[in-house]
Parts: structure tokens; sequence; C-alpha cells
């Protein structure tokens, strides 16, 4: 920010200016960044993670380039770029360098990070997508720290920068003109697609992530989503006579391209670092066919190893016939110059590395107007390539004229053929999504179960004799969920025990309790499905179960806490139910989700009904008062036939009348539609109709009231009625199963074989 | 036996792997096609899988050894693999002991382009300080590097007990070093491991030994089974010659070469990747006879 001569530089002139608005308001607008980036999901709601420490941190401040600064280091890494480019087809080629003393042997034969299988992939680009740390030298020019050419991590978060700081202090984005982010992920599409084997029709991309687990899963999800592209595992894809192709709802689907963010070593099991399972058997067969472009080069990473930049210098003259324009940072030689961040103390100058960013586009290299800062430590050695967390900035190039003027024009696309059917979502993501709707619903339907119980068990010794009864038919159902596990008694345990008991389902820590192992398990899903989602509702999702658990962590305290504390999962609950029915579209997302939903729900009924009639027919009354209560429809019902309870009416209205959500019938309804919907789509295996078991569940529920509705005897016919409830949810578990044969992507596992024929 | 020096083998390797689950999808990679050299004329060879595969491709890999991809996609509960081949060999006798340079020039000019690539440690074979304080005293200064090599090939043969089933692929050399024991793949890593701690470049050559002895002497070791042996640098320009650690032997005309890498995981002659399968069993066997030329 200062120069040598502690002048501050110009362009942070104009950044102090644009910012003279915002004034001594800027404390509380780096709380506003806070707050936004936690909603934005970038501190994780994943299990384990602490939700209120983000692993980075956006600095309010943005770092500025001025306009030739930037143009000067977008030549001098495209420069680089090229540079390494040829160095990598020569290594993985014909090894001239290596032949000649250009390289030192050691260098790439000592490395594991050299892959032999890739020797002789030829693909159009080796180096598709580049990254470079720079720091800023005493003298203020920019050195290159370190090359990053394997799979650069950072891009996601940039983007991601940008948008938030346009939120928060977008008074600052009008008084200085900056050069936009989107155009350069516009030609990075574009580009991608031109990568593409064969030149027709509208070629699929897909980029490659480790997988929801993986620290940059957040990245590589936003990155698919600007890319337009499909976010895939490696389990999502299979070879096939050489092609590579994505199981999808409606079967398999071919990838052109495939964009990795997986360690290059782990691409082919079949090929590469040993049996491991990660990876997709014959993927690298496929790209020396030329039926896949995979970028970056398996082994692009092996330019990254420290020592390598060292022979750069003079690599350049000999392979580009140039010399290199940006100066490297030799060992010690630099002191990184330093940028205001704002801290508790004010702001307070940290020495800065920034990392750019380059694309491929087919003919040249072009950079992101933008980038990545970040805070750095001491010495050089505290500079590691991209540390898990920290504190960043966005990166403001100043706009000339002309300068969004870039590279070639887009490739025009062929028109699309039109679809709705949800043929294309990944098989995996469809599962996800089915197993979010059942925890979501599971959830809720806990929270339900242990207010109830709840509300009964605080009156310890006072109960009446029929409240008692339904303490004991709740306590079952909870059993039968397994949300109450080891003993906790009946209404005649001690009210302690109890009490312990139940408030042991919302217990954090390394005995998670059943509530709490449903918040995790929904964290996880609900970050697995998140490319499908849009930001508000990840947002909505992730907030009201941050809440939700922050509420229930903190009712350790007592049942009446508890019982408080469980209404608001029973908003979250309801919250993802009203975005998802609001803001998805009907296709194949929404519908498992749905389904997923539904089926939980109607096992919840019938194992609930079933429990609560499970008693002697002259108490069959307080049973049916129970089961209004769990469904609840009570009012309904009291607004249907007053305050007389009787068993036909009640078990109409909560197995059998298709218009009530919280009944069974209305699940079966649902179901079959969704399941008649999924198999019109196509490919519905002849045999295996899952919208005909929906469709005889629910004539069984019908036939069920019909017979309480004529029997002489209402009350003994309902208290008959549990076994047939519970064949009913034996039906809906293989319903389930059966969903998850036909749609998901059931395979056998992966085994290395043999290394066959041990040498003796 | 053949005629001038060369002798004329018929080979056949079978590989059969049997499943107790159904395979949906498999992968295999093979190297199990001899390698083409001066001293060894293939005359023949062909392998043929059942079921037949959907796809099948041969290449070069990175050392030059013919590897060949095979892709199953219909669902099959056994797979056979068999190589057939004629093959005839020659390897000249080994340079004068005396006449091949001391050890340490030898190690001066390794890391040079030529040998590099069989100087460093690989996956299989990490550095390891009881092979390199085993090999080390084969090579007292100065001692021409032939000299040193032969020595260090008897002394793991008369060190170290043939014992199959003592170890498995994934045994690494600091347990056969530990144990003392195992076969022909663990004491070729041994030595090689060795000799890279040295600074001598030292590769791993996978093929096969002639069943039948040659007249009045002992049965070998390892016999009908794949074979490994041992290539080692001589320095530049001088070429490589390979030994035989499990039987003290220079290869001279009972080996047939498929291919070499750093270590077996280079050359390993079947590997693969199946979806399904359940537990399985493989039996291999192996005939190698001399026919008349």
């Amino acid at each position: 920010m200062v120069d040598g001569g502690g002048r501050v530089r110009p362009h942070w002139r104009g950044v102090l200016g644009a910012y003279a608005a915002i004034g001594e308001e800027l404390p509380a607008r780096a709380a506003r960044l806070d707050r936004a980036a936690a909603e934005d999901g970038i501190a994780s709601v994943l299990p384990g993670s602490d939700a209120t420490a983000p692993a980075w941190r956006l600095d309010p401040l943005p770092l500025p380039l001025p306009a030739a600064e930037f143009a000067a280091l977008e030549a001098g890494l495209a420069q680089r770029a090229r540079l390494i480019e040829a160095v990598l087809a020569d290594i993985y080629g014909a090894q001239r360098l290596l032949a000649t003393g250009g390289l030192p042997p050691a260098l790439v034969f000592a490395d594991p990070h050299f892959l032999r299988p890739c020797r002789d992939l030829a693909p159009p680009v080796r180096l598709h997508l580049y990254a470079a740390d720079l720091v800023r030298g005493a003298d203020g020019g920019w050195r290159v720290l370190a090359d990053r050419t394997a799979a650069p991590s950072g891009l996601g978060r940039a983007r991601e920068n940008r948008r938030l700081l346009a939120r928060v202090v977008p008074e600052a984005f009008r008084a200085f003109p900056l050069r936009p982010l989107h155009p350069f992920f516009e030609l990075w599409q574009d580009s991608l697609q031109r990568l593409a084997p064969s030149a027709s029709g509208n070629p699929a991309v897909a980029l490659l992530t480790p997988g929801v687990a993986h620290p940059r899963w957040f990245e590589h999800m936003l990155l698919s989503r600007d890319l337009g592209c499909a976010l895939v595992e490696a389990g999502d894809l299979t070879v096939r006579r050489g092609a590579l192709l994505l199981k999808t709802l409606h079967g398999l689907r071919p990838v052109d391209v495939l964009l990795r963010f997986l360690d290059g070593r782990l691409l082919d099991p079949l090929e590469l670092d040993g049996p491991t399972r990660a990876g997709v058997p014959g993927l690298l067969d496929a790209v020396r066919d030329g039926a896949v472009c995979v970028v970056n080069h398996p082994g692009g990473g092996l330019v990254e190893a420290a020592g390598f930049a060292a022979h750069l210098p003079a690599l350049a003259p000999r392979l580009l016939g140039e010399a290199l324009m940006l100066e490297q940072v030799a060992d010690g030689d630099a002191a990184p110059s330093l940028a205001p961040f704002l801290g508790s103390g004010g702001l307070a100058p940290r020495p800065v590395v920034l990392r750019l960013f380059l694309v491929h586009d087919g003919s040249g290299w072009r950079a992101l107007p933008g980038g990545l800062a970040r805070a750095a430590g001491g010495g050089a050695a505290a500079w590691p390539p991209m540390p898990a967390g920290g504190v960043c900035k966005d990166v403001w190039v100043m706009a000339e004229d002309g300068s969004d003027s870039i590279g070639p024009a887009p490739r025009p696309a062929p028109p699309l053929r039109l679809r709705r059917s949800p043929g294309e979502l990944p098989s995996r993501v469809a599962e996800n999504l089915y197993w979010l709707g059942r925890s979501v619903e599971r959830l809720d339907r806990g929270a339900r179960l242990v207010r109830a119980a709840t509300a009964r068990a605080v009156r310890g010794a006072g109960l009446l004799a029929h409240e008692a009864a339904e303490l004991d038919c709740l306590l079952r159902c909870l059993h039968h969920a397994t949300l109450l596990t080891g003993e906790a008694g009946g209404a005649a345990a001690s009210p302690a025990m109890l009490a312990r008991a139940l408030l042991a389902t919302v217990r954090e820590g390394r005995d998670p309790g059943a509530i709490t192992h449903l918040f995790d398990e929904v964290a996880r899903l609900t970050e697995s499905v998140r490319d499908r989602l849009t930001g508000d509702m990840y947002a909505t999702f992730t907030a009201a179960l941050r809440a939700a658990r922050a509420e229930t962590a903190a009712a350790r305290g007592g049942l009446e806490a508890l019982a408080e504390a469980l209404v608001t999962v029973q908003r979250y609950a309801a919250a993802v139910a009203g975005m998802a029915a609001e803001n998805m579209v009907r296709g194949g997302a929404f519908m498992f989700l749905d389904l997923g939903r539904r089926i939980e729900r109607a096992q919840a009924v019938a194992a609930e009904v079933a429990a609560a009639l499970d008693q002697a027919p002259a108490r069959i009354e307080s049973g049916l008062r129970l089961v209004l209560e769990l469904c609840d429809s009570a009012i309904t019902y009291r607004s249907r036939y007053f305050g007389v309870v009787q068993p036909a009416p009640v078990l109409d209205l909560v197995l059998a009348d298709q218009g009530n959500p919280r009944g069974l019938g209305f699940q079966l309804a649902a179901m079959h539609s969704a399941l008649d919907e999924l198999a019109e789509g196509g490919g519905a295996v002849p045999g295996e109709r899952l919208a005909l078991v929906a469709a005889g569940l629910l004539a069984e529920a019908e036939a069920l009231v019909a017979g309480v509705l004529g029997a002489s005897d209402q009350a003994a016919a309902a208290a008959a009625a549990p076994a047939r409830l519970l064949a009913m949810g034996a039906r809906l578990a293989a319903l389930s199963d059966g969903i998850s044969r036909r749609y998901f992507a059931l395979l056998p596992a992966v085994q290395a074989l043999g290394w066959g024929g041990a040498a003796t | 036996m053949g005629r001038g020096g060369d002798v004329r083998y018929r080979l056949r390797h079978t590989t059969l792997y049997r499943y107790a689950e159904p395979v949906d999808l498999a992968a295999h990679l093979l190297h199990l096609t001899p390698r083409a050299l001066a001293q060894q004329a293939v005359l023949a060879a062909r392998i043929t899988a059942d079921p037949a595969p959907a796809r099948a491709v041969t290449r070069q890999d990175h050392f030059g050894n013919t590897v060949g991809w095979l892709f199953l996609d219909a669902t099959h509960r056994r797979f056979e693999l068999v190589l057939e081949a004629e093959v005839a060999v020659a390897f000249p006798p080994p340079p004068e002991v005396s006449a091949t340079l001391a050890w340490e020039r030898v190690a001066a000019a390794a890391p040079g382009a030529e040998a590099a690539e069989f100087l460093f440690p690989s996956p299989l074979l990490p550095a390891d300080p009881a092979a390199a304080a085993f090999a080390a005293a084969s090579f007292p200064p100065g001692r021409p590097v032939l000299a040193g090599l032969l020595d260090l090939m008897g002394r793991i043969r008369r060190g170290f007990a043939f014992r199959p089933g003592a170890t498995t692929v994934a045994t690494p050399v600091a347990r056969v070093m530990a144990q003392r024991a195992g076969v022909c793949q663990d004491f070729a890593h041994v030595m090689i491991a060795g000799l890279r701690a040295l600074g001598l470049p030292a590769r791993y050559v996978s093929g096969y030994l002639c069943t039948r002895p040659p007249p009045g002497q002992a049965a070998r070791r390892g016999a009908d089974q794949s074979h490994a042996w041992v290539g080692a640098w001589l320095g530049p320009g001088q070429g490589w010659v390979d030994l035989d650690p499990t039987n003290d032997l220079v290869v001279q005309e009972e080996h047939v070469v498929l291919g070499w890498g750093r270590d077996f995981a280079d050359v390993s002659p079947v590997r693969g990747v199946i979806l399904g399968g359940g537990a399985h069993d493989v039996t291999a066997g192996v005939d190698l006879e001399p026919v008349a030329g």
C-alpha cells in the first residue's frame, strides 16, 4: 500500500476514496460480511466443523491492481504458462530436456507426481487452468512465488468474495471503475467446450470433485454452477468400450470433457498408484483413445515441485526463444509488501500473497481480472501453497477503456433440444436428495414425538391413567423409530430417568443423541446436493438448521426448554418443505426430495397409528385422540365431527383421506403420481412397476377404513388394525428398497484384482 | 537346443480367476508379451482371453514394454488368460569382471539420463537401511562393479531361504530383510533396493525360467511360475547385465524376458479392477520348454 518513500500508492488512494463514504461503519460492514459468508455456507455446516469460526474470513478492503500492472502480470504469467506447457509436453513426450541436460533427470524420475502411464496421452493441452502465487518485493515489482498446475484452488472463492463484497459494500463498487469477473467465466466455459474431442452437438463437460468431504468441495460446487457443467464424483462415472459415461437416472450419458479437481494419481486405479478404489478404471485408456479430454493433464502437478521453478529462466530462451518477463522469488530474497487488513484494533498492515488465475482459450492465455489475495505469515516458509483458512481479500483490477473486450467470439452453440424430463440427474444426487427428504422428515417426526412425550413427562406423578397410557405409547413409538435407545422405562419409570432419556436425544459430543445425529446427517446431505439448490434455498436450509441445532444444544437443562427448542426443529422442517415447494422445478431433484419425505412420513404414520391402537377396545378412544394429535389432525377432525371421537372417522382422516397432508393416504397418492411420472420419463423396467405398489397400498388403506366403518363393533375392529398397519409398514420399506434398486447406482463393490501371478 | 548358441523355447502361461459372485465389469492390464530384444527374438506370441473382451488395446508403456488392456462388460464368473509364445534367447556372456568400471564410477555417472530412471526409490521399494547395509558389504572401495554384483547375488542366494508363501506381492523389503526368507520377487527387490542405496541403477525384470536345468545341474528354484530377477547397470555405454539372485545365476540361456520396470508394480503380469465378484481365487501355471530349433 505504501511505497518505499512512505507514500500511499496512487491506486490505494482510489480504494480509500471509494471507501470514504463508509468511514467508521467499516467494522459493522465487516461483521455483515462474516454473517453473509456464514449464510452462504462458506462457514460449513458439516459435522465436525465449528460453524462460528469460518475457515476463511473476507476482509472488507480489496487489494487494488492498476490496469497497466495487471496487464503486465497477465502477459508475464501467460508466457510462464506457455513455458510450462512446453515443459510438460516434453516430459510427457519425447523427454529431450532430460536427454540433453535441460532438466536433471532426478527432478522427474524421483518425483511421485511424475505419472509414467501418462507419457503418451497426447491431449490438445496439458495445462488448461493455471494459477500463480505472487508477492510484491520492496522495489514494488511482483515476483512469482509458486506455480499451481495440477488443480489450482481459489477460483470459486475469488468469485464468491466478489459476490459477497458487492452485497455488503455496494457504494464502494459504485465509486470505483473495476473490471467484472463474469466474462472470464463465460470464456472459460466456452473454452472447455472447445476441448471436446468431437465437434458435434452440445459437448458434455463435467467437473470431477473428490466429494463432499473434501475441504474444497464448496469451491467445486460453485465452479460447476458458474461453468454450467455437471458436478460429478468418480463413482458417478464409468468407462465402457473406451467411452467415459455418467450414470444418470435414465442411464449412461457420455462425457466429453472432464475438468478434474481430483488428484491426478487417483484418476485411474487400473494404471496409477497401485490398488486404490478411488478413480475411474479405464479412464486413461479413454483419454489415450481420444474419447474424452481431461484437464489439467493428470501428471501436471509435477511442475509444482520445489526446485522446478529454478530451471524455468534457463528453459524459456531454449523452448520459447524469449527471456522470462516475470522474476521469481529466490530463496529468502523477498519481503512481501504489506496491505491493510481490518482487525479488532482497526486497520493494520500485513504481508500479502496474491493468487492470479489463467485459462487457455484454445489459442492463448487469459487471466481472470481479479484474484485471491491472502494475508501471509512472516517468512517464505510461512506461505503454504494454499492454507486451509485465514484472511483473504477480493482483488480489484481497475478498468481501462476497452479492457472488457475479451478473447474470440464465443463459439455458436447449436440449438438445444427442449427437455422437461428429469433424466439428467446423476443417480448419486437423486439418492442424496431422497435421503435428505427422509432425514428432514425423520427429524420433524422425532421432534413431534419427543415434544408430545415431554409435555406429559413434565407432569411426573400427576398424570391421569389415560395420559400415562399415551406416554407409554409415545415411548414405544420413539423406540420403534430408534430415536430412543436403551431403557427409558415407561410412564411408570422414575421421572428423572425419563427426563434423562428424553434429553439424551439431543446430546452433543462423542456419543450424540438420535436427533443430534440427524442434524449431522441432514447437514451432510444438504451439502452434498448443494449444487441443486439455489443460493437462497441453501441459505434458508442451513441457517434454520443451525438455529435449530443451537436451540436444542442449549436446552440440556430441562424438559420445558427441550420442548421449546424442538419447536424450532419443526419450523426448520416446515421451512425446507416450503422452500422446496415454492422454489424447485418439478423435475427429478424435487421429485426425489419429495419421495423421500413422503415415504418416511407414510412409514411413521403407519407405525404410530399401529402403536396408538394397540390396546383394549374399551380404551380405544384414548388411542384415537393420540392418533389425531400425532397426525396434527385434531382441528380438522373437530371441524368435521365436533367432539365425538369414533374409530372409522378418525382412521378415515389419518389413513385414507388423500386431502390430509399429515395422513397416510396423501403420502401414498403423492408417491403414486411421482413414481408414475418417473417411469413415464423413460426406461421403466417391466415387472417392476413401483407406482403400482403405491397404488396397492392406497387401496389397502381404504379397505382398512371401510372394514372398520362396516364393523358392528368399530372399537374392536380398530383394535385389530395394528397388525395390518405393520404389514403396510413392511411393504413401504420394500418399496423404498425398490426405489433404491431402480434409480440409484446400487453397484457392487469395486476390488483391485490379483496383481496376479506373483513371481516366484 | 537351437543352433548358433541360441535356445528356442515354447512358452505357455495360463491364469484363471474364479469368482464367488458375478463380475459385472472388469478391466485388466497385462504385461504378458515377451519383449523383443537383441538377445531375445520373439517368434510368436498370442494372448487369448475367455470370455472375450469387449475392447482390447495393445500399446507400449513408458519402459518400452508391450502392454495389453482388456475390458469386459458382460457378466462373468470366471476369466481365463492364456499366453502362448515361442522365443529364441541368446544372451551374450557377461564382460570380464576385471574389465568393468569401479563401482564408484558407475554410481557417479548414474544420475545422467541413461539410467537415472532406475536409481531412485519406487512405490514398492522405498529406501531401506537394512538392504543398503547388506549390499554395501559387497562393494569395498574401488571394486569392479561386476565383481560386487556377483558377490552380492551369491550372498543373497546363500543368506536367504527360498520359501513360497512366506511373503506376498505386498511384503516390504524391510520384512524380507528381517525374516531372511522369501521368493524370487523378494530377492530381486532386496538386491535392487541395496544397489540403489549405493547409487547404482537397478531394474526389476519380469519373465520366466526354464523348468528343466541343463544336464547335471540342480533343479532351479521358482521355475514353474512367473520369475523375476535384476538388471544392473554397468556404466555409461556399458549396458546392463541380468542377474538372478534366486539361483545365483547370470542370465544367459535359461531365462525368457517379459519386460522390466522399477519394481514389481510396474510390470505385474496381470492386474485388474473388477466390479462385483465377491471372493475370488486365482490359479496360474507356466510351462517353458526348450524345443528343437
